[in-house]
């Protein structure tokens, strides 16, 4: 890994680094930035710190004046070194830290449910119709929902170079609303999928045999109880997770949130 | 050829029933209307269209289920040592970062972006092309799967 020191004192300068370690040695006077790196901090820094992608840890005599964000990583020895705030990006993996990590995959399996009946219950038809898309062309809705995050997250990281200029925050609050919104729409399918995959009837005596395990409700908590039993097994579970995501984001977009209609209008010249 | 009596039983079949049996092509058309339909295809043997029972809604799963991942979450966090619904709530508020911490990041981000370097700022923008018109090459295709 590239290790950059930060070397002699800084008067009144922002310091960004990339793809590389931060070991501030000397005092900074202005805010440093690391993107994809680690910061250990042995000296004042007269300014805010931001770390993305990275580890903070921060030694006496070390302190920051200003605030710290962090976010992909972990903070070592914030208390009583940091004179404003300290933002958190992964307030979730916070919160795991303090109990125990199945509780709280457990209680976020308790709100996919509930979105997920509530979601069923108002547009089950569209549901179903991705839930079908997955089934006939998996290998597609994988491909469309692996290039799909990746614009989401190249398109964020352009919309930022927009902040400045204030159009970029309503940009990028849009693209994270319907970022959420596929998101959550194509797990909701994935379940269905899921679900039906694994106890959907398979023969008409099966279905009328049934009382109430059937229709689309049912299919969808049966797959939200099966993929967050996978959830909680370690490491497997966020892979399958993870996964199924990517399905989800992929059909949502390819069935345009099961509403099937063309992605684009086809133009044709006008008749006479 | 429609004659009169033809109309008048088109009018009124059972006033004029008798007709059947004076005019042909009327008897041809009419009289075989009470056989037994014999479907041709069995219905049954047919597969399980995706939307038979769709509709149906399957309470006691869902309530059994939503019960089933409370009590869980609860009694794990129970064994935590956190109260249930403090934890859950904790979760909840958690799961999204604060507007003020998004804010703040958003600041921090824009203006660090507009420092990256040169090279890096490229690759963003070549990739950003190549990807988002490899989306709109793929969102061209039409959805496979029916539900007839």
């Amino acid at each position: 890994m590239m290790f950059a020191p930060i070397g002699a004192a800084q008067h009144g300068a922002d310091q960004y680094l990339f793809g590389k370690d931060a070991n501030v040695d000397k005092p900074i006077h202005g805010s440093l930035q690391v993107y994809g790196g680690n910061a250990y901090i042995h000296a004042p820094i007269n300014g805010d710190l931001l770390v993305i992608g990275g580890d903070v840890t921060i030694a006496d005599p070390g302190k920051v004046t200003g605030n710290v964000v962090y976010g992909g990583g972990h903070i070592v020895g914030a208390e009583g070194r940091v004179n404003g705030h300290v933002y958190s990006l992964t307030t979730l993996q916070g919160a795991a830290a303090t109990m125990t990590k199945s509780a709280v995959i457990v209680s976020l399996l308790f709100v996919w449910l509930v979105v997920a009946v509530l979601i069923t219950l108002l547009s089950g038809r569209e549901v179903r119709y991705s839930s079908i898309e997955i089934r006939a062309s998996a290998l597609y809705c994988f491909a469309l929902g692996l290039v799909a995050f990746t614009s989401f997250v190249l398109t964020a990281i352009v919309f930022s170079y927009l902040v400045p200029y204030l159009i970029g925050i309503p940009l990028l609050a849009a693209l994270a609303v319907f970022a959420i919104l596929t998101k959550v729409y194509g797990m909701i399918a994935v379940f269905h999928a899921v679900g039906t995959l694994v106890a959907g009837s398979r023969t008409r005596e099966q279905l009328a045999s049934r009382k109430w395990f059937r229709g689309d409700l049912a299919m969808v908590v049966v797959g939200v109880l099966i993929l967050g039993a996978l959830r909680l097994i370690p490491a497997v579970g966020a892979i399958v997770w993870s996964l199924s995501s990517i399905f989800g984001v992929g059909v949502a977009l390819a069935t345009r949130f099961g509403r099937r209609e063309p992605a684009f209008l086809v133009w044709r010249p006008a008749e006479a | 050829m429609k004659t009169e009596a033809c109309e008048r039983y088109l009018n009124d079949p059972d006033a004029n029933a008798s007709h059947l049996a004076e005019c042909a092509e009327c008897s041809a058309l009419f009289s075989a209307s009470d056989a037994t339909f014999k479907p041709i295809v069995d219905m049954d043997a047919l597969p399980l269209a995706p939307w038979e029972s769709a509709s149906e809604k399957s309470w006691p799963l869902v309530i059994g289920g939503a019960l089933a991942i409370f009590v869980i979450a609860s009694a794990l966090f129970a064994i935590a040592g956190v109260a249930p619904v403090n934890g859950i709530m904790h979760v909840l508020r958690s799961t999204i970062p604060s507007f003020t911490t998004l804010q703040v990041v958003l600041r921090y981000v824009g203006d660090g972006m507009q420092h990256a370097p040169a090279s890096l700022q490229i690759v963003i923008a070549v990739s950003f092309l190549i990807v988002n018109t490899l989306l709109i090459v793929l969102l061209r295709r039409a959805p496979k799967g029916i539900d007839v």
